[in-house]
């Protein structure tokens, strides 16, 4: 079980799309909760319940810079499967936003092009 | 251990409407991938074009929705398909009766154990895990 319990971890922490999010604005650039709170339409605080969530996971790692704390992505032995659950994940995001914009001639079934 | 993602779409109209959208390849051409081929039935050739990429597969399962479905319940279709060097994967496409709608949930998984059966190594795959893939789906 320990072998997994931390796969587990990871997967739990990428079940929500604000981790995601976050997590992919981290690995642009390492980042602080402030400035990840700049530019997300979260609080500070939430920003920060989900970093120590990605962090546990073992997906980020903490540097102080100052008085602050900079999160960056950390190269895990996991990183394959988060790198093929991103991208699999945008392929997904994009196609469903392709449905939903077809979703009401899809309904009608009429509109054929 | 299983990489696995999951989407969900809430669209309007009922599972028997929204059908066509995952089987009718003019449809699934206007959102799944570029070109579609789908045989459609269990152990039926897939075969796929997105952009210069082909992915080969085989469909696992067509249930169509059962006219008049009450909430919770609808069709599937599951296919697996890989991209030329790649590993093969298992989509599941579903549509769920809502009270307003229709719920597309989306999943696909990389059963890490399918490669073992296929030959490709995967560092890291602990054994003991679920199992999937051919051997069981033809059941």
């Amino acid at each position: 079980m320990s072998e997994r319990d931390p796969a587990g971890a990871v997967f739990e922490a990428l079940a929500d799309p604000m981790r995601r999010r976050l997590l992919q604005t981290i690995s642009g650039s390492p980042s602080t909760a402030t400035e990840l709170a700049c530019e997300l339409p979260i609080s500070r605080q939430a920003v920060a319940k989900h970093l120590t969530a990605l962090s546990q996971a073992g997906l980020l790692d903490r540097e102080r810079s100052g008085r602050d704390v900079r999160y960056h992505v950390t190269p895990a032995p996991l990183s394959e499967a988060v790198s093929w659950m991103a991208d699999v994940g945008g392929q997904w995001d994009d196609r469903l936003a392709r449905l939903a914009a077809l979703g009401e001639p899809v309904a009608r079934g009429r509109a054929r092009h | 251990m299983t990489d696995q993602i999951e989407r969900e779409l809430s669209l309007p109209g009922t599972p028997e409407d929204l059908w066509p959208a995952l089987t009718d390849p003019d449809w699934l051409c206007s959102w799944l991938a570029d070109e579609v081929w789908l045989e459609l039935r269990p152990g039926g050739e897939a075969r796929f074009r997105i952009g210069d990429e082909v992915r080969e597969g085989w469909v696992e399962e067509v249930s169509p929705p059962v006219p008049g479905a009450e909430p919770g319940s609808g069709g599937r279709l599951c296919f697996w398909w890989q991209a030329q060097d790649d590993c093969a994967s298992r989509v599941s496409l579903e549509l769920i009766a809502a009270p307003d709608g229709t719920i597309l949930r989306v999943r696909e998984a990389r059963p890490l154990e399918v490669l073992d059966l296929v030959g490709i190594p995967m560092p890291g795959n602990a054994s003991g895990g679920e199992r999937y893939g051919p051997a069981l789906v033809a059941a």
